[in-house]
């Protein structure tokens, strides 16, 4: 995150590129019938080229403030704003296929093969065969899926969690710059899911789409989200701030609640280990590099300390991508460091 | 003369008869299925709007077409065809009139049920994808509903199948002529052959339709939701 000036939202000003990419303003859904309004008087900007997670408990109205955002629902009161434009002026079909939006039942059309599936957005934005075809197989690959095991599947022919990933690769399709995915990893198992979450954000790193992402889940919220908002019953954001903000400065005792014990070890996932200064490996005592349990220099600190405990330990040895050794990290050394960083609770 | 000689002597009569009255049923569901579906299209567009005034028009639309035609399938096939003589006169076209009305209500609602059964979340996700309402209509709502709907087809044609051969009273083509001709000579030689084979004729024909409709079945109903 840049130091730039910011707002009470935690959002930057000012420089066109940095003017948020939706925001929400005193929006409110009160659905026919009812009399408590599932989103009630909700502000949230989502700054260009950010995820943004929106987690809460479940009927908080996380769905809603999704489907706001894409005019699947209208709001009741309040204002959308898309790329500085409000989303009320525009076409409504134009306007979703410009947002990539992964619904939570998933809804893939059972009646097309995942190829046709992925398709869709792109055979009506009219691109050629070729086109589609080299762009369906590239998805396929990105979530995953071997092309061309897959292609020609039908729906019923996938697991839950192959749905779901099909429903993502959907949405990527005509590479949208903003995506909504709500509960899009809600039926994969961890493994292939922390695997997904890396992909994901190596993606995001080149591609810096705009994202909200609704999840059940803390640790993905953590692990993903530039900025985590916290809805409680009702549709009110009870926080909106950075994971750290969120984990080490909660703004009421919901958010209290709602992070729970173990903040503290939960933190540790959000110091990248190529943030630390760590020691020499020290050559010719032992135990030796070779013998000693490596982690990889793109994982956090979370991952070191597992693998400390794991294989009860004191000392871990950092491995680059080519698997050479660039740095020890110590137990002693780790907890000074997390002291100097004022990271203690 | 036992009915399989009977037969036997008379092929070339009972297939000119046996032909027209499977295309008279056919043109009838022809014409029925185009006009029920064509109907049912227009009422369950998924409008996804918020107008709620015209969801309430179109439900009211919707509903009393349904009462209209099942109201007409519960008119004795006799009087219909009697009632729809000035029109239309004696033979084919009075026919074919009468087997469109009877064959309206079961495409309908098969049309109306199959087209609202279609997944929620389906039609949700196709417009969060940017898919406008009559796209919705031909790529995914229509698609999933033709079982459905084809389904309504077929039990129609067996009404109209039957109704055909009363149609005979009003000079219609069909196997009914056979039936007809042999009542009204009852007692004279071959009266009873005529009437059965005239009736087993139907079965026939009823037959040949649904070897048509399940080739038609396999050819149209797209894979991913074959059973
Ligand atoms: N179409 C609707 N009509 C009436 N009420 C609705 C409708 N959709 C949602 N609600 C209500 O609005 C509230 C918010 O629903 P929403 O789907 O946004 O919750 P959510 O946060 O996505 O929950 P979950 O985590 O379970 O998916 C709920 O209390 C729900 O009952
Ligand atoms: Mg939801």
């Amino acid at each position: 995150m840049s130091e730039t000036t910011t707002n009470p939202h935690g959002i930057a000003e000012g420089h066109p590129d940095q003017r948020p990419m939706i925001v929400l303003e005193g929006v409110s859904k009160t659905y026919p019938g009812q009399t408590i309004p599932a989103v009630a008087e909700l502000d949230l900007a989502v700054p260009r080229g950010s995820i943004v997670m929106l987690v809460g408990p479940s009927g908080c109205g996380k769905t809603t403030t999704l489907k706001m955002m894409n005019r699947l629902i209208e709001p009741t009161t309040g204002r959308i704003l898309l790329d500085g434009e409000d989303v009320t002026g525009v076409n409504a079909d134009q306007l979703r296929r410009r947002i990539g939006y992964v619904i939570q039942q998933v809804g893939l059309f059972p009646h097309f093969t995942v190829g046709e599936n992925i398709a869709v957005v792109p055979r009506m934005l009219g691109w050629d065969r070729q086109r589609i075809r080299q762009r369906v197989d590239e998805l396929l690959e990105l979530v995953g899926l071997h092309p061309r095991e897959f292609r020609d599947r039908y729906p019923r022919q996938l697991s839950g969690g192959q749905q779901q990933r099909v429903g993502v690769a959907r949405a990527l399709a005509a590479d949208p710059p903003v995506m909504l995915m709500d509960e899009p990893f809600g039926a994969i198992d961890p493994v292939t899911r922390e695997r997904l979450h890396d992909e994901f954000l190596e993606i995001q790193r080149t591609v810096r789409k705009t994202i909200c992402f609704v999840t059940h889940d803390l640790q993905e919220a953590i692990k993903l989200g530039d900025h985590i908002a916290i809805f409680t019953a009702g549709g009110r954001l009870a926080q909106y701030d950075t994971p750290e903000g969120i984990l080490s400065r909660p703004a009421n005792d919901f958010v209290a609640e709602f992070v729970g014990s173990g903040a503290a070890v939960r933190r540790l996932h959000l110091i990248a280990l190529s943030t630390l200064d760590l020691d020499e490996i020290a050559t010719g005592s032992s135990p030796t590099a070779a013998a000693l349990v490596t982690v990889p220099l793109s994982g956090s600190v979370y991952d070191a300390v597992d693998a400390m405990l794991d294989a009860q330990t004191s000392v871990v040895a950092v491995v680059d991508d080519d698997g050479q050794a660039v740095g020890a990290l110590r137990w002693n050394t780790l907890v000074e460091k997390l002291q100097l960083r004022g990271l203690h609770p | 003369m036992d009915p399989i000689s009977y037969l036997r002597e008379n092929v070339g009569t009972v297939l000119f008869y046996g032909e027209q009255h499977f295309l008279v049923v056919l043109c009838a569901i022809a014409l029925g299925s185009a006009i029920s579906i064509g109907f049912a299209l227009l009422v369950s567009m998924d409008a996804g709007s918020q107008r709620w005034s015209l969801d309430w028009i179109v439900g009211a639309v919707r509903e009393g077409a349904l009462v209209v035609t099942a109201a007409a399938l519960t008119v004795p096939s006799l009087a219909l065809l009697v009632l729809l003589l000035p029109l239309f006169g004696l033979g084919a076209a009075t026919t074919v009139t009468a087997l469109t009305i009877y064959s309206l209500y079961t495409v309908l609602r098969n049309s109306v049920a199959g087209l609202s059964s279609v997944d929620a979340s389906v039609l949700e996700s196709a417009k969060g994808l940017g898919m406008g309402r009559l796209r919705r209509l031909i790529w995914i709502q229509f698609p999933l509903a033709w079982p459905v709907i084809l389904n309504g087809i077929r039990v129609a044609t067996l009404i109209d199948v039957a109704i055909a051969a009363v149609a005979a009273l009003v000079r219609g083509p069909g196997l009914g002529q056979l039936v007809l001709t042999g009542l009204s000579r009852y007692g004279a030689a071959n009266a009873f052959n005529q009437v059965l084979v005239g009736t087993l004729g139907c079965l026939v024909v009823a037959a040949v339709f649904e070897i048509f409709y399940a080739v038609v079945e396999r050819l149209t109903v797209p894979r991913g939701i074959r059973v």
